[in-house]
């Protein structure tokens, strides 16, 4: 009998570079900060300390190393099955394909947090590299990202070690990988939410830094801003990936259920796409310079609050984390970091006088104040209705739910209110302007919403009849109005430029987006938005059947008939499979065989149902085989899901409009019309 | 054994590049007030070009166009005076800036 | 004194518009569904511990769903209120078993906190607003020198150009 096992070289060296990265960050923190002090007191000293901040520079680079050596072990465990590892043990087996052993990583409560700290590392890298533009500003965020760094190794040292030893003898195979992560967006879902998550570090570190050295002018927002952005497209990317994996994997037909961790992954989304809209009014007019450095930290303090509220077991949720202590370590940090920021405000806040005034409500500058308003108001309701379960049972000693229902009733209609500001916002000039101009600009797309609904009406939607149709109706001509919009701006964009340098359209189209990739990226995103809306809103039109189906059943639902042939069985090393074959028919033509599928995992014994979707633009047929009757017959439940693709069409939108509005804008002088080409240009 | 060696390899790899040393230093110049005033020339020198596509775009009616761009073509030329002023007390560094400029 | 007008005139539509949106769905939400069984249905959580509310429970032959369908069912044929089958709900699984906090007390907060809050923070910025258009910005003192109209070519020549 031998109790605990020798330790691996994987577990000795991943525990090892762990403490080495810890005394490296904090060997950036506190030199870091003193140098920083001693620079800006301008005291002299034997040493310089422009050469410490440098050492404190390298250290930070050096921790990514140590990081990276630490991550790379858990996946050479993960890979190797090195059971004597508590957590390779528990969160894998031998069965498992490589790509979800690679994604054990992140699969359990100590991993996540060390792809977290990695993730953080690498973000300080490129952050530490890119150092010479800007460096003491530089050194100001590299030294704020080591203090995060910290933490995040603390936590990994001494309260969630991923290389904690498996007492008892070494087991032959793990208890394996939740089912329900064995699937392809599962391996990139995590990794994407966690660089949106982390990535508000770095935002934060420079707003926060900025602050702190008083920046002399407003080019640090700008770095602020991209980054953001950087981050906004991954958390984006993240959230779409864990919505289209709900939809496929969990079999309920839904995509988004106001889970607490969905909500938590929210939140900060929102209060950082209030930033990128109300950063505009700094960096044009120098307005609101310190909302906009609170809305960096509080983006930067929900991201934590999230991972707080559901890792500590403070809200339940239907997501994989165990109750943990770390909760208490969060809420340490969290206090801590608003302390700072608090602090540093109320110190250097004469350093954010904005000089302008508002000349109008009707200007675009008004309406992003609406827009921060209706951001901020939906961050904070989903927050309430979050916390609502936990302050009731404070309060009055009993338990409450809040569930879809609620959330359908108070954050859609400030979803709407957005939409509805999105249209109208770009179309608004900079500055005061009169109405007449207003009137103007506002007609095409007021003219285009009222026909949407108007016609919508004709073809029998009910908008009074409940709930839903009236969101939809709502949905679909505000969504009109705001394309109309868009398309206008881009067509009088591209009009002036034709005129002006007598290039064809489509050049002229391209030269725009390159002269200004902020403004047109921008409207891009809000196209996709507007898709994605309506994807959404196509809900309302969903139609659902269920029945136990015989050899040659058939069930009628949208258009199409799908009819039950038989049933089939298949098995590997990780699961058992059943189907159930079934063939879809559309207008009496045969158009495709379908194959719901129920697996059991043989590691976990757990069940699990692999949905057949024949998914075309119009709509979704969504089947899930839901299992056998007494009889032993299938029971098959089919859902018809109208307009759901524009969903993640949308989404993909959203991203290729940030990612254009991330690429630097082109600054050289225009081509003139009748003139030279454009080669000559520049 | 090896498990220690390793770990031996990398603690001497991460101080050694942490405590290589340095040969020049990065020192950030302060910024100049002629740096600053470029800055916030540029600002207004793009919303004076935003302004100017706007109109041609159609998004303003004249009078307000030639209103907006008057109040910001005085606050661009006051930022400008300033700029002469003090690029004419130091030729060189007015210099070293517009090389450095678009 | 144009400009102040319109500004007003326009806070005005604004808030009328809002008015209007939010009567409309307030009295869509007061809606009359012809099918009880599905409205009641999704006032209720699946106490299967899925966390979905309960007609949208997606459990394999889940037996929380049959049996609260069940009593959902008789209650109806019952020809039970709708207050008296939900609370027949509240006695037999808790308040937990609401999809939205209901009744009096402490859970209208629910409700009412959020609309609060943000006509709260409304309010603020229109304070906001109204001490931004009062700022007085120090106009630029530039009495019309002689070299302001070069000035002026000079900044119309640097910006022809457009972004």
């Amino acid at each position: 009998m031998n109790p605990t096992p020798a330790a691996t070289i994987d577990s000795v060296l991943g525990n090892f570079s762990l403490l080495l990265a810890l005394v490296l960050a904090g060997y950036n923190l506190i030199f870091g900060a003193i140098s920083l002090r001693l620079i800006a007191t301008g005291a002299r000293t034997r040493v310089h300390p422009v050469r410490v901040l440098e050492t404190a520079r390298r250290a930070g680079i050096a921790c990514f190393l140590a990081v990276t050596v630490a991550a790379g072990c858990l996946v050479y465990a993960s890979f190797t099955g090195d059971y004597t590892v508590s957590y390779i043990l528990h969160h894998t087996n031998n069965a498992l394909s490589g790509a979800y052993k690679f994604s054990a990583l992140w699969s359990g409560q100590e991993g996540s947090l060390l792809l977290w700290a990695w993730l953080l590392a690498a973000y300080g890298f490129a952050l530490r590299l890119a150092h010479k533009r800007d460096p003491l500003l530089t050194g100001y965020a590299s030294t704020i990202l080591s203090a995060i760094q910290v933490f995040f190794l603390l936590l990994l040292v001494f309260e969630a070690p991923p290389f904690a030893i498996q007492a008892g003898p070494v087991a032959t195979d793990g208890f394996g990988l939740n089912p329900l992560l064995q699937y392809a967006e599962m391996v990139i879902h995590p990794p994407m939410l966690y660089l949106g998550y982390v990535g508000f570090s770095v935002p934060f570190a420079f707003a926060l830094g900025a602050l702190m050295m008083r920046y002399p002018g407003e080019k640090w927002i700008r770095v602020t801003r991209i980054w953001t952005m950087i981050t906004w497209l991954f958390l984006t990317f993240g959230i779409a990936l864990g919505m289209h994996w709900a939809y496929n994997v969990l079999g309920w037909g839904g995509y988004w259920g106001w889970d607490p961790v969905e909500n938590a992954s929210l939140l900060p989304w929102l209060s950082a796409t209030a930033f990128l809209h109300s950063v505009m009014m700094q960096e044009k007019r120098g307005m609101m310079k310190s909302w906009n450095i609170w809305l960096i930290f509080i983006t930067f303090f929900l991201s934590i609050l999230g991972t707080l509220l559901t890792r500590s077991g403070v809200v339940s949720s239907v997501h994989a984390f165990a109750e943990s202590s770390i909760g208490g370590w969060f809420t340490a940090f969290l206090v801590i970091a608003i302390g700072v920021c608090l602090f540093t405000y109320l110190l250097q806040r004469s350093h954010l006088y904005s000089e302008h005034k508002l000349e109008s409500l009707a200007s675009r500058e008004s309406s992003f104040l609406f827009n921060n308003l209706l951001f901020l108001g939906a961050c904070f309701a989903i927050l309430w209705g979050t916390l609502f379960p936990v302050i009731s049972e404070y309060v009055t000693g009993s338990k409450v739910t809040i569930s879809t229902p609620w959330y359908d009733r108070v954050v859609l209609p400030i979803g709407l209110g957005l939409l509805f500001l999105m249209g109208i916002g770009p179309l608004l000039p900079w500055r005061s302007t009169s109405l007449q101009s207003v009137r103007r600009n506002l007609i095409l797309p007021g003219l285009a919403t009222l026909a949407v609904a108007i016609s919508m009406m004709a073809f029998g939607m009910k908008p009074w009849a409940d709930q839903s149709s009236f969101f939809s109706i709502v949905a679909f001509s505000v969504g009109a109005g705001c394309i109309v919009a868009i398309f206008t701006e881009f067509q009088r964009g591209v009009v002036v430029l034709h005129k002006q340098t007598g290039k064809n359209y489509f050049t002229s189209l391209i030269l725009l987006a390159r002269r200004n990739p902020r403004r047109y990226g921008g409207y891009l995103v809000h196209f996709g938005i507007v898709v994605l809306f309506i994807g959404i809103a196509g809900g309302a039109f969903n139609q659902e059947a269920e029945q136990t189906m015989n050899t040659g059943d058939s069930v009628n639902i949208g258009g199409y008939k799908v009819v039950y042939q038989n049933m089939t069985q298949d098995s590997n090393d990780n699961y058992q499979s059943d189907f159930a074959l079934l063939d879809l028919y559309k207008n009496g033509k045969k158009i495709a065989s379908l194959a719901p599928e129920r697996r059991l995992y043989l590691a976990t014994d757990q069940p699990s149902t692999i949905v057949a979707n024949h998914s075309t633009l119009a709509s979704d047929l969504y089947i899930i085989y839901a299992g056998k009757d007494s009889d032993g017959q299938p029971v098959i439940r089919i859902l018809l899901h109208p307009l759901i693709n524009w969903i993640w069409i949308g989404v993909l939108i959203v991203l290729l409009g940030t990612a254009l509005a991330i690429v630097p804008e082109y600054k050289g002088a225009l081509p003139k019309a009748a003139a030279k080409p454009e080669g000559s240009a520049a | 054994m090896s498990a220690f060696l390793v770990c031996a390899i990398l603690l001497i790899l991460c101080f050694a590049y942490t405590f290589w040393p340095t040969g020049q230093l990065l020192v950030q110049r302060n910024k100049s007030q002629l740096e600053f005033l470029h800055e916030r020339k540029d600002v207004v020198y793009d919303n004076l070009r935003d302004l100017n596509f706007e109109f041609r775009a159609g998004k303003y009616p004249e009078a307000d166009y030639n209103a907006q761009r008057a109040t910001l073509e005085d606050e661009a030329a006051e930022l400008l005076r300033k700029i002469d002023i003090l690029a004419a007390k130091d030729p060189a560094a007015a210099a070293a800036l517009k090389t450095s400029a678009r | 004194m144009m400009k102040k007008i319109f500004g007003k005139e326009l806070l005005r539509l604004w808030m009328q518009m809002c008015a209007v949106c939010l009567l409309v769905i307030f009295a869509a939400g007061a809606g009359n569904s012809s099918d009880r069984f599905n409205d009641l249905g999704h006032k209720l959580m699946c106490t299967c511990g899925c966390s979905q509310v309960l007609l949208e429970c997606n459990h394999l032959g889940c037996q929380s769903l049959a049996d609260m369908s069940t009593q959902l069912h008789t209650a109806i044929a019952n020809g039970d209120t709708d207050t008296v089958i939900l609370d027949a709900f509240a006695a037999k699984y808790g308040p937990t078993v609401f999809s939205t906090p209901r009744g009096g007390g402490f859970n209208r907060m629910a409700w009412i906190v959020p609309p609060v809050v943000i006509l709260l923070a409304a309010l603020l910025s229109a304070l906001l607003i109204r001490r931004w258009r009062m700022r007085d910005v120090p106009a630029p003192a530039s009495a019309p020198t002689p070299d302001t109209d070069a000035m002026r070519a000079r900044i119309r020549k640097d910006t022809e150009d457009f972004l």
